[in-house]
């Protein structure tokens, strides 16, 4: 496959095509999801078909938003292995969220929770600055380590508290989509700030694809790299905490959605920014989806997250050990 | 309550010498079958209030790792030879200046040595706990107490394992009074499909709620009401969607860990979306603090009249004169 030019109108294909996709698996989701044929009564229908689209709504925004910050911490980093969390947004928010629902209330938890992955971008741009420069190593050391420190602090915090609390801080670290209670507001907050990293994005795709090239290069072509590394790691980091908050750490979402396209669409963030946007929304979706039907089927209900990792584990090690392997390079 | 884990380790293996120590005691000194047999050493030398009882019988020191056991203890009289409980135990507020052991999952054994206890009343199913409380030269008695069948037995199961099974015999008629006046006063009424759930503390999609398999479904048919949840597991948890299927016409929910404020407010706010579930409609979501709703203890007359009171609320305005 020798590369094509990207032209508006392929671009404007890429987007309509995976937003099709994603609209499509949604409504399929909604009505399958909640078997809304098999209710009684419309009341129950109505009611059934709210909740429905609440997490859908939650896992599209949850999926976009982490799918987004994965492809802009692995061009950021320029490492593969790098995830939305990896620089411990995730744990910050985590412990936050922790506790502040069990010392401030769970109405504050979010806020907190957003309050906590700011003061860790803070913190990490901190450490990690140097000479008004962020270094991709020192970035990716300084995460590691907080992450680190979040799940020791968070241990500790599930260790002293009631066994009931214990099960409900284990159960919400796993990843889950929904709650119980409308959060339609929270959904609206991680919804436009996951849109506004992908318009941002959209715009920094040509320096990403530079960067990727290598630095040197990229600066010799005039990309201002460290204000782009800036711009890329605070909107991934704040999108992260916001789905986060929301949704509580959904592993693989972030690390597997930018892999899976690069190995279909090829290296040009031109065209991996929307459709991560959309294929980050659809897969939660779908793995939300999978979680109702399995406890339609009498399967005792999975966390969203952990289904995630069980299911896209094996998917991404066959992507693998094929022929979509060459296509992994970030560059 | 919890120290970093090397400590932990060393007070682990510190336990574990002194329970092979214990061992090689009764292996020396066999025919300690009873309880009391052991406490004459270390009992004595602690200087150990004499409890009212006779200097012939040796003193009894009771170990209750569980919050209804400690008040099954003290509604029996037993509240002066109790010499640990577990975190949780804080009902009467006598007990809650007693030592505290840790809670059911971890035990502080340095702190159980030094209570020296000579019997040890427990729920617990790990038996890896009561091996190693009985390593310690303790009696352990374990007692199940899912249904209120079981609350019986493990009162007449603590009366006779302690010598007093008169108390224990009018403890169980208190309580069977107490349950039969309830029953009394919702005979004949409406018996409303009723859910018994407990508010997730950290965010989670699910709710656990009282299954068919827990004395909590027996306290709701005490109390003139049905169970929403129609399966046998004691707690499970439910989805949104499931608690649309149950249609509950009343739902109870306990929130008794205390919680800042607005919270119960929060509770019933997070129902609010589910308009087609009666209880919903009619305004009948409850949020209780009572502790003991869910204890198998002496309070759970009690709490069968608080549930048939918030489930029939015309019982209450009788009540009150």
């Amino acid at each position: 496959m020798t590369p094509r030019p990207l032209t508006r109108r392929r671009y404007v294909f890429t987007i309509l095509v995976w937003m099709a996709v994603w609209l499509i698996v949604s409504a399929a989701a909604v009505v399958v999801g909640g078997r809304l044929w098999a209710w009684p009564s419309a009341a129950q229908v109505w009611d059934v078909l709210w909740l429905r689209l609440e997490w859908v709504a939650t896992a599209s925004a949850v999926g976009a938003a982490l799918a987004l910050a994965g492809l802009a911490m692995q061009a950021l980093l320029r490492n593969p292995l790098a995830d939305p969390y990896i620089l411990g947004v995730s744990g910050g928010a985590g412990l936050a969220f922790i506790l502040a629902s069990l010392f401030v209330g769970a109405a504050a938890a979010p806020a907190l929770a957003f309050v906590g992955a700011l003061a860790t971008v803070g913190l990490v741009y901190g450490i990690a600055r140097r000479r008004g420069r962020l270094e991709p190593y020192t970035l990716l050391l300084a995460g590691v380590i907080l992450n680190a420190f979040y799940a020791a602090a968070i241990m500790l915090v599930t260790a002293v508290v009631r066994p009931q609390e214990r099960g409900d801080i284990a159960l919400w670290m796993m990843g889950n989509i929904g709650a119980f209670g409308p959060q339609w507001e929270l959904i609206g907050v991680v919804a436009a700030a996951a849109v506004g990293a992908g318009i941002l994005f959209a715009f920094l795709a040509k320096g990403f694809n530079l960067v990727a090239m290598g630095e040197d290069t990229a600066g010799a072509l005039g990309v201002p790299v460290h204000r782009l590394r800036l711009a890329a790691f605070v909107a991934a980091s704040l999108v992260t905490g916001a789905s986060v908050a929301l949704a509580g750490p959904i592993g693989f979402v972030g690390l597997i959605c930018p892999h899976i396209l690069r190995m279909v669409l090829g290296p040009d963030h031109r065209r991996l920014v929307p459709a991560s946007f959309f294929f980050g929304a659809t897969f939660l979706v779908l793995a939300d989806l999978a979680t109702c039907l399995s406890e339609g089927a009498a399967i005792p209900a999975m966390p969203v997250g952990v289904l995630t990792a069980l299911a896209g584990g094996p998917f991404f090690i066959y992507l693998l050990r094929t022929r979509w392997r060459k296509r992994l390079e970030i560059r | 309550m919890c120290r970093t884990r090397s400590t932990l380790l060393l007070r682990a293996a510190c336990a574990a010498a002194l329970a092979l120590a214990a061992g090689c005691d009764d292996s020396a000194a066999p025919g300690a079958s009873s309880a009391g047999a052991a406490a004459p050493g270390p009992g004595s030398a602690s200087a150990a209030p004499a409890a009212g009882e006779g200097a012939a019988a040796p003193p009894m020191r009771i170990l209750s790792l569980a919050p209804n056991l400690t008040e099954i203890l003290f509604a029996m009289g037993l509240g002066d030879h109790i010499v640990g409980r577990t975190t949780y135990c804080l009902h009467p507020p006598e007990a809650a200046a007693l030592p505290a052991v840790g809670d059911t999952l971890h035990l502080d054994l340095e702190a159980i040595i030094r209570a020296e206890p000579t019997l040890a009343f427990t729920v617990t199913r790990l038996p890896e706990t009561v091996r190693r409380l009985e390593g310690l030269g303790i009696r352990v008695v374990p007692v199940e107490n899912d249904r209120l069948g079981e609350l019986r037995e493990a009162i007449a199961t603590i009366g006779r394992e302690t010598g007093r099974p008169e108390a224990a015999a009018a403890l169980l008629k208190t309580i069977e009074a107490d349950l039969a006046a309830v029953r009394g006063r919702v005979a004949g009424l409406a018996r409303p499909r009723t859910l018994f759930a407990f508010p997730m503390t950290v965010g989670s999609p699910r709710i656990m709620i009282a299954g068919r398999g827990s004395f909590v479904d027996e306290l709701l048919d005490v109390a003139g009401a049905e169970n929403a949840y129609p399966d046998a597991a004691d707690w499970p948890t439910v989805s949104p969607q499931q608690v649309v299927a149950m249609q509950p016409e009343v739902v109870v929910i306990n929130a008794a860990v205390p919680g800042p404020a607005g919270r119960d407010e929060a509770i019933r706010r997070g129902w609010e979306s589910l308009s087609s579930v009666p209880a919903v409609r009619d305004g009948r979501v409850y949020v209780l603090p009572e502790a003991y709703l869910t204890i198998p203890g002496p309070r759970v007359g009690q709490a069968a009249r608080v549930l048939a009171e918030t489930i029939h609320p015309d019982l209450a305005g009788e009540a009150a004169p």
